[in-house]
């Protein structure tokens, strides 16, 4: 139940700082801004998701997460770590030839790794886990 | 005896249930011999080690 709490107090945080953003610009939006807006978007989403779904489970009486659910976990972090170390030596190589803020460069880095973890999660729930 | 019922005898989610059944992940000993003690059988009856090394339900 803690970590289902914390789940949403932190999504409740990203929606936050993403309404003191949205005041600061006052309007002024490129579509590098844009983009990254939707995409974190799609990740609150995501986190919403999964909160509701702990959430469901708690109220049929199941445990929020079980020895399946945290290797689905242990499996997706550790494959996204290495999809991330690929990605980051990619952006590094991006930063000398695209003309980007490095502060837009390391936001659009840190969305990439969270889309990649919730694209990796979802391929191994489908999948499943055998044979480890 | 439904997914949700067994689930929560041997004190996991209903999608380890499904998973197991559909054959889409191998179990822990512990839960392994919990589902064995529940249905009062050998494991070897619920789970079957075969020669690549997966474990079929």
């Amino acid at each position: 139940m803690k970590r289902t709490i914390i789940l949403f107090v932190v999504i409740v945080l990203v929606l936050v700082s993403i309404a003191v953003w949205l005041l600061g610009t006052s309007g002024r939006f490129n579509f590098v801004d844009m983009f990254q807006f939707g995409v974190i978007l799609v990740v609150v989403g995501f986190a919403l998701f999964l909160g509701l779904k702990r959430v469901g489970s708690l109220k049929r009486g199941e445990p929020a997460e079980d020895e399946l659910s945290r290797r689905i976990l242990q499996k997706t972090a550790a494959i996204s770590y290495y999809i991330s170390l690929y990605m980051w030596v990619f952006m590094i190589y991006l930063k000398d030839r695209v003309t980007m803020d490095t502060e837009q460069l390391l936001g659009t880095g840190i969305l990439a790794m969270a889309v990649t973890f919730g694209v990796v999660w979802l391929v191994i729930s489908r999948r499943g886990i055998r044979n480890e | 005896m439904t997914q949700d019922e067994l689930a929560q005898k041997v004190n996991v989610r209903r999608e380890t249930i499904l998973f197991l059944e559909k054959n889409k992940y191998n179990p822990s000993l512990k839960l392994a011999h919990d589902l064995a003690s529940l249905f009062q059988v050998p494991i070897e009856e619920l789970f079957i080690f075969e020669e690549k090394g997966e474990i079929s339900g």
